[in-house]
């Protein structure tokens, strides 16, 4: 019952993230760039339920951005994948509960993401390859995204850990070793 | 699971979109509408004597404006006629048109593309030309019942073949991450002369523009050792930011 309870949590998390991005975020910018916050949702996701609902919930809300925006289905889900994938085995590498490992985590997600995407659309789609236009982009990014889980990890972690408790395969509260 | 998605020809998928566009564009709708109220008004508290003295001096200058206005309808009138005479039609009087508002734009920083309001219920189609009221904004890669995807010109995947309004020579304009309102056009001919401040145009092949919409215009030509490296920097005229309606042209 609870797992249910937690699913519908994140998916009306997913969707009210959505309505940010995709209102509140484009006036407010730094520098004309926005935050990716489902990108920080899936590392955390990722985090404390492991990396298989990280992956599956990656692949999941990438496919609906795919479906929504995108005119090549499966980029966001593949990179938003990874970003599941990689969350969960930095779980069973790095403490959670120190704020500095957090945010190297989020700082190498947010670029590994915004690379695969680039990437996957360079081979796709042959863009041109603006390099300095890419680091300075993803790089405000990353800075913005550190922002914001500064400001709402403390407020996630408190959840996580009940995400943790009901989806972890091990019960063992590593936390407390 | 994603190798079928993203190898799946597109139409198959439209029921999943038009599910995941159910659920998210009735509330997008909703807050567009808001926040065009609330920019709307953003005049309304705003002092009343200040009001009260501002409508006294506008009530005089609108007595005067009312009288330039009777002398300009009669030029008016007869710049029409001249113009009949001239034989000017109105630029994007051929196409037909139906005008649509955006209600959603990307949420990433590398893509860019919109959302428009109307869908295959009002006529759109896929491939349909999207403009603006100064020049080419994308086409339409995606419809569903009643929204439809766009993709504007300056998202890196999109590249407009186009041709200079001087010289008629072919260019290729590719999007570009460095700057919002602005195209690079590449593949210039090395005996082409290519000047600042030329007006581009659609070229009409490729098959998804018509010919002759006006995509921007020079700003700056960039040249290297090698001529064949050379590339212009185009401004475009729809300006991507304040952008909230265009037109969908239904015919081609």
């Amino acid at each position: 019952m609870k797992k249910v309870l937690i699913t519908i949590i994140l998916a009306l998390v997913a969707y009210i993230i959505y309505f940010l991005q995709s209102n509140f975020f484009n006036w407010f910018t730094i520098a004309g760039i926005k935050p990716n916050l489902f990108i920080l949702l899936i590392l955390f996701i990722g985090l404390f339920g492991g990396k298989t609902l990280g992956t599956i919930y990656g692949v999941a809300i990438g496919l609906i951005i795919d479906l929504l925006l995108r005119n090549q289905i499966g980029i966001t889900a593949i990179s938003l994948g990874i970003v599941g994938f990689l969350s969960g085995i930095f779980d069973k590498n790095f403490s959670k509960d120190s704020r500095i490992t957090i945010m190297i985590m989020t700082f190498a997600v947010t670029i590994i993401s915004e690379l695969i995407s680039y990437l996957a659309n360079y081979f796709i789609f042959s863009i041109n390859f603006e390099i300095m236009a890419f680091i300075k982009i993803t790089l405000i990014e990353t800075i913005y995204n550190l922002m914001i889980t500064i400001i709402i990890y403390p407020l996630f972690q408190k959840f996580g850990y009940n995400i943790e408790n009901e989806f972890k395969e091990s019960k063992i509260l590593t936390r407390y070793f | 699971m994603i190798v079928i998605f993203s190898n799946n020809d597109n139409g198959n998928l439209s029921f999943f979109e038009t599910v995941a566009n159910n659920l998210v564009m009735p509330i997008q709708n909703g807050m567009t509408y808001i926040k065009n109220k609330i920019s709307g008004n953003s005049t309304f508290f705003q002092d009343i004597s200040n009001l009260k003295a501002e409508n006294e001096q506008l009530k005089e200058e609108n007595s005067s404006l009312e009288k330039q206005l009777r002398e300009l309808e009669n030029i008016k009138s007869e710049n029409e006629t001249l113009k009949e005479y001239l034989d000017l039609t109105e630029k994007y009087g051929e196409y037909k048109t139906i005008p649509a508002y955006i209600i959603n734009k990307d949420i990433s920083n590398y893509a860019k593309t919109i959302v428009i309001n109307i869908g295959s219920n009002d006529g759109v189609e896929e491939n349909m030309t999207v403009i603006g009221d100064e020049g080419l904004v994308g086409h339409v890669i995606s419809v569903t019942e009643s929204t439809a995807k766009v993709q504007t010109i300056i998202d890196t995947s999109s590249s407009v073949s186009a041709s200079m309004s001087t010289t008629k020579e072919a260019i290729v304009c590719k999007g570009t991450l460095e700057e919002k309102s602005a195209l690079k056009a590449m593949y210039i001919p090395t005996e082409s002369n290519i000047i600042q401040g030329d007006s581009i145009e659609t070229s009409g092949l490729g098959g998804i523009y018509p010919k002759g919409i006006h995509v921007g215009t020079v700003k700056k030509v960039v040249t290297s050792q090698n001529i064949i490296d050379r590339y212009a920097i185009i401004e475009t005229a729809v300006d991507f930011d304040k952008l909230d309606s265009v037109l969908v042209i239904t015919n081609k």
